[in-house]
This record gives C-alpha cells, structure tokens and sequence, in this order.
C-alpha cells in the first residue's frame, strides 16, 4: 500500500539531497507533493493538511541534530509524523475472547472472520466462529464453507431471522470454545434499524474487541462512516482489507483516526492465510522505502520449520542455490516472492521484474532441475559449465535453456540480496542509494 | 445522494460570485485613475477598463476567481471526486471563466452556475438507457458483469434481472462465480425468490462453460437478456483477468457492465481504467450510492472510465436501483433556485 506515495515522496526528498542550509522552498514543495500524493491516497483532506501543516513547521524551525543532513532531518520529520498519522497497532490478545466484527457491505467481514479464525487457531487457541448474518443469501453457506477447511466449528441457522437470537444460541453451544468471532451482516451508518442491531449484540455478548473491517478502497467516507459506528459500539480496532489491489488504504486512516483506535490486521490476498499483523513502524519503513526485516523474521518463524532460510546468511551475502532451494520448498508457506521481498529493506529499489514474474509451476521446475545437481553445484554455482548444464538438463528431463534461465534467476536474486547487505539504520537511505546506483 | 456535494456547490458558488464581484468592483475606478496604474499592472487592467467603457461589461480575471476554485478543489476532493478528475473540471471552470465578459446588470450567479454545470456535463458523460438498448438490439442480450471483490455485483446481477423481468423482459442468470465460497448459494436465491431461471454447476468449475450453458439455454429458449455474474477479481491478478477475457471469448457478451461502489476512493479510478483495458467496458454500474450522500465517486468514475453510467445500486431491496440519467444528477446538484 501507498507505493506510489513512497516514490513520489522519494522524488521530492531528492531535491532535498546535498543541501546544507534548509530551503523553505524546497521544503514547501515537498510537502506539496506529500499532499497531493496523501490525497491520492484517499487520506482524509483535513488530516493531510494537519499533517503538512506540522511538517512545515518542524522541519523549518526545529534544528537539524548533529551529524545530519538536511535531508535526513526532513525525512525524520516525515517519518515521524506519518507514525502520528498511523497511529499505533491495535492490540490483540491471544486468550479468551470474543470479537465482535462490524463493517460496511462487501468489505469483507465473511472472509475476514475466517482469516482470523485461522490465525487465532495456528495460536493454539480453540476457536469458533457464529455467522449473524441473516440477510445476505449464501452468508452461512460461505462461513461454513471457509470454517469447513480449517476444521473451525461454525454456528450459523440460517432459518432464524433474528442475529440476536443465532448469537445468544451460538454463544451456549459453543460454550467451550476460547475465541469466538462473530460475524455480523453489513451496514452503513445510515441503515438506523441495522446500527441498532449491532449495538443490541454488543450488548448481549459484550464482546472484547469490537473490530471495524475496512476496504482498502475506501475513500473520504470511511470518516464519516467509522464515526457513527463508533459512536454505536465504540470500536478497538481497525482491520483494513483487500490491500493486494492497488488501494492504498488512506480512507482506513481516517478511521482510525476516528475511532481512536489502532489498525490490527492487514487482509493481502484471497487464501485464509492472507492476513497480516500490522505494524506501524514497518509499516511506515516500508511506505519510505526502506524495508520491514521484523515482518519478514516473524513471517519466517511461523511457518518455516524444518526446512528454514538462514536469514542472516542470506544477509551477509551468502546466498548459493542450496538457500534458493530452501527458499522455493517454502515459498508456498510465506506468500508469494513479492510479498516477501517487499520486506527486505532494498530501499524500494526496482528488482528486475524477472525476479517476481515465476509462477509456481516454474517453481516446482526449477526445484526438479536443482535436484539433478550435484551437491559441489548448488553450494558453488560458478562451477556450472557448459557440459554441466547439458547433463542437468537431460537429469532433469528440461532443456539446457530453462537450466541456464534458472541460473540467471539465480544470478538476480543473489544480487537483490547483496544490496540489502550492510543496509543498517533506517536513515542511511543516502548510502543506499549509492550502493544502488551502480546497479 | 448528492446532498453534501449540493451544499457545499452552493457555498462555493456565493464564493465564485463574491470575489468575482469585488473583483470587478475594484476595477472600475474613474478610468483616469486606472490609465495610472495600468502600465505598471497588467495590460488586462487596461483591457477590462477599455471593455468597461466601451462595452459596458466587466472582464473576469483569472486572479479573481483563483481563490474561490482553490476552494472548489477541496471540496471536490473532500467528497470523492478524484485528482485527476478534480483537475479537469477546476480548468474547465477556469477556462470557461477566465476572459469572459459579464455585462453590467448580468447576475454573477447564473454565469457561475452555467461553469460548472457545463463543467460537470461534460465530465458525466451519457447516461446508458438498458431498455431501449434491449429494445433495438437482437435477442438475446448477453450482458456480463465485472469489478473487485465486494462491489456487489452478485446483488446488481439479482436488481438488474428484477428490473427487466419488471420492465416485462424474459431474464436467465449465469452463476459465472464459482469461486467465493457461498457464491452459488446466494445468487440461487436471489433467483429463486425472483422467480428467474438460473444457470449453474457446482463450485470451482469452469466459469466460461457455465455462461456459455447460460447463452445457449438463453437461445434455445428465446430469453431476452442472458445476465452473467462473475467472481470479483483484482485487476493486478493476471491470471483472474486472463479468466476473465477467456469468459468475454468464450460467451461473446453484447455489454460489459462493470460494477463498482459509490464509496470507493481514488482507487476506482485506476481499477476502472485496468478493467478497461483488459476486457473493455461498455457501461458501468454504481453500487451503494446510498452509503454515500455525495456522490463525488459517480463523477469520477463516468469522467475516467469515458463509459455511460447505467444504473445506481441504492439499498439492499431488489428495487434499490435506479437508471442513471447525467441531467438528473445536474439537476440534484443545483436545484432551481434564485
């Protein structure tokens, strides 16, 4: 999210480069451009105006701290007020609770619901979810169907009318059950009977979290809209969806400024495994183009077990086709290649495209082509010849060509890596770039 | 609809009509006065004094009118008209203002007020009539309904099959999602309660075979329209878009009707335009028009993806739904006042 914001502001930070004394008119250029591309993003008018307003003001009259260049104390300022500006991550608990999940239509409540079910179950936590949806046909049909395929118990009746009724049943025969999320019906803040109904449910099951879902797409509205929801069940938490399209999410902003509350999760895909923690202060990393390593080390943790990436390996540089191997064989668990590259702090600088564009079918060839290599081979790929590549290519069943397009790929993702070597701090985008340059 | 954005218009019109007044009120000192400063000014101040004595009429100033449609771009950011499509009607007011010779006598209003109804016209575009594009075309009309993940393009699909069956059409429905777990379930009721023949086969089957059974149901049984419902898809998704234009091959659909929501933000520009161009667009449907009471979305959406709007979704009844017309919209924004 917010890429484009990220490359517009670096434009604008460029012009900062090299200067000792602050420009006033370089500074208001930047915060113009900061505006217009916040606006872009369906960040709300008034905030984007505070927002820059603060900016002016700070980096004009504060001094710059010793050893600093202007640009870096510009971008301090920046990055510290978009932290403002995002506000902190909205806690969650991993014990007994209930969560109560409330949202306009078609945000994504169902599948959302389903997400977090399975992420407080990988938790080891006992979950369960109650569908109270009983006005969208097919609502049941859909929870249970996700429910089904995680083993989630999920208490729906779709003959009753009444989500009151469905959720006080469900509440009683889910008895046991640690985490119980309930799904509600959408509404907006216009529809009083269904505002009424989601504050008749609060009360009934006085929920410990009471969760807005958010579009990625959302724009000014989202303001207006989370204030009346707040207003009726004074939400915790903010869950913005959708965020693998192209939205950048500002409107999720807005309401979270609004409800005063935090953003919990991000939803980035349609498998239920797509749902992230959110992190304000990678996030706010990743938006200015230098990477989020904690996002990617957890990420790491969680799902790779046996067949582990030596992160910090590949940090030092020491990347060799054995790690790729690896890499491959759990790339189906982490999320796809530009998902997980996204997080290593390359300062948002352009990969080659090939890097990103392999399908997963190319993956499983790849990983047949380096199971005809010899062990000396995947640990020193610079021994691979000619000849070398003939016989891996008839050991694998390929052709010599997908053989030497694997070790191309090989060669763009060694590189990749090296960049993010000796990355260090977060404000040392300037030696970054140099490194980069030459790339 | 449209009430924030109607208010708002009004204010900034008494703004425009303010400032354009005092602008030219500043100017039309005794002409002996303004010989003096004109040659260190700006030659317009010598040409607004000339046309002042000569023709009786005030000439608008571009520095006049510059705060008032600072003003107007906030607001028509504010309520969801997008950057680019903000651009175009501030210059095309600017444009259209900017020279123009008021004659004395002449109400500031009604000259600010044809701006930018001229303004927001032209950004509208036409309207598409359904009716009669069913009307004059052969049977049956295939029609087949795309956009992101919930526009709400399984609830068009139902209101749309509800309005023709209304308008005395016969209607079949393609259930084209067989993706989104649930999918089937919902639109099979819709249909059911409907009393509308539906075409399906079960979930995570071939969407292009099950409209391609729809269209041939439709022809062998001479139904007017052939309404088919697709999965929401994200238009960065290659391989969901190439689905999607082996659907467009495969069924041949007369329209392409895509679906967004009323609230969506800047991002409904660029998911328009994607769409767009992956499998074309022939109208476009506005969902949850009634979450919204500005309507600034409508706007945007109609200027950039250069397509009729078609309908509005307003609700969540079968009848919530509303043929869209561009003088109507004019017409909600600036009421016939003074």
């Amino acid at each position: 999210m917010l890429d484009r914001l990220g490359t517009s502001l670096k434009d604008a930070l460029k012009k900062l480069a090299g200067k000792t004394v602050i420009d006033r008119a370089a500074v208001e250029e930047l915060v113009r451009d900061l505006q217009r591309a916040l606006l872009q993003a369906d960040v709300n008018v008034k905030l984007v105006m505070q927002l820059s307003q603060a900016i002016k003001t700070r980096s004009l009259d504060e001094a710059p701290q010793k050893g600093m260049t202007v640009r870096e104390h510009v971008l301090r300022i920046v990055y510290q007020e978009l932290v403002n500006l995002v506000g902190v991550s909205g806690e969650v608990k991993l014990g007994p609770q209930k969560i109560l999940m409330a949202g306009l239509q078609g945000s994504g409540k169902t599948t959302t619901t389903a997400k977090l079910a399975r992420f407080f179950q990988r938790k080891g936590l006992k979950t369960a979810v109650i569908c109270a949806d009983t006005f969208r046909p097919g609502a049941f049909d859909q929870l249970s169907t996700l429910c089904a395929k995680i083993n989630i118990p999920c208490y729906g009746d779709p003959a009753l009318q009444d989500a009151r009724v469905i959720v006080k049943n469900g509440l009683k025969s889910l008895g046991t059950a640690e985490v119980v999320i309930i799904d509600t019906q959408g509404r907006h803040a216009l529809e009083e009977d269904l505002i009424q109904e989601i504050i008749d449910l609060n009360a009934m099951t006085q929920a410990t979290h009471r969760w807005l879902v958010i579009d990625a797409a959302l724009g000014q509205q989202a303001r207006d809209q989370a204030k009346r929801f707040h207003d009726a069940i004074s939400i915790d938490g903010v869950i913005i969806t959708k965020m693998d399209g192209t939205a950048k999410g500002g409107g999720a902003l807005s309401a979270v400024t609004e409800t005063r509350s935090g953003i919990v999760f991000i939803g980035s895909g349609e498998t239920i495994e797509d749902l992230e923690r959110f992190e304000p202060d990678s996030f706010i990393s990743r938006l200015l183009g230098m990477g989020d390593l904690k996002a990617l080390v957890e990420r790491a943790q969680e799902t790779v077990t046996d067949s582990e990436i030596d992160i910090n390996a590949m940090m030092r540089g020491k990347f060799t086709l054995r790690d790729m191997y690896k890499q491959l064989e759990a790339l189906n668990k982490m999320g796809p290649l530009k998902q997980i590259m996204s997080m290593i702090p390359l300062g948002n600088i352009e990969v080659p495209g090939e890097v990103y564009d392999v399908t997963s079918t190319k993956m499983a060839r790849y990983r047949t082509i380096m199971d005809s290599m010899t062990a000396t081979e995947l640990d020193d790929p610079s021994v691979l010849s000619g000849s070398r590549i003939q016989r891996i290519a008839m050991g694998s069943g390929t052709l010599p060509e997908e053989v030497r397009e694997l070790i191309k790929y090989y060669k763009n993702m060694k590189r990749a890596l090296k960049g993010v070597r000796g990355a260090g701090g977060k404000f040392n985008m300037q030696r970054m770039m140099k490194r980069f340059g030459g790339m | 609809m449209f009430e924030g954005l109607r208010a708002k218009l009004q204010k900034v019109q008494t703004g425009f009509a303010q400032s354009i007044q005092s602008g030219s009120s500043e100017e039309t000192p005794l002409p002996g006065k303004a010989n003096q400063t004109g040659e260190e000014k700006s030659p317009s101040l010598l040409g607004k004094v000339k046309v002042l004595i000569t023709d009786r009429e005030f000439l608008i100033d571009e520095k006049d009118i510059n705060e008032p449609l600072f003003e107007l771009e906030m607001i028509l950011l504010e309520n969801d008209v997008a950057l680019p499509v903000t651009d175009a009607i501030i210059s095309h007011v600017r444009t259209e203002l900017t020279g123009k010779r008021r004659k004395i006598g002449e109400p500031v209003d009604t000259i600010v007020e044809t701006a930018l109804k001229n303004a927001i016209l032209d950004i509208l575009g036409n309207g598409f009539d359904l009716i009669s594009y069913i009307r004059g075309h052969e049977r049956p009309v295939k029609i087949l309904f795309t956009g992101v993940n919930g526009t709400g393009k399984t609830t068009t699909v139902a209101k749309v099959a509800s309005f023709l069956k209304k308008n005395g059409f016969s209607v079949v429905i393609g259930a084209g999602d067989t993706f989104r777990a649930g999918a089937l379930e919902q639109i099979d009721v819709h249909a059911r309660r409907l009393g509308i023949k539906i075409i399906q086969h079960q979930a995570g089957g071939d969407p292009s075979a099950v409209l391609f059974d729809a269209v041939q149901y439709a022809q062998a049984h001479q139904v007017d329209a052939v309404l088919a419902d697709t999965a929401g898809r994200f238009h960065n998704r290659v391989n969901l878009m190439n689905q999607l234009d082996k659907i467009r091959r495969v069924m041949k659909p007369d329209l392409i009707v895509y679906v967004d929501e009323a609230v969506a933000g800047n991002d409904a520009v660029v998911r328009a335009h994607e769409f767009e161009r992956a499998v074309g667009a022939d109208a476009v449907v506005l969902t949850k028009a009634d979450m919204d009471p500005k309507g600034g979305a409508a706007i945007s959406i109609a200027h950039t993806i250069g397509k009729p709007l078609m309908f509005l979704g307003t609700g969540q009844g079968y009848d919530d739904i509303i043929p869209f017309s561009p003088e109507r919209v004019v017409a909600d924004l600036f009421p016939e006042g003074p």
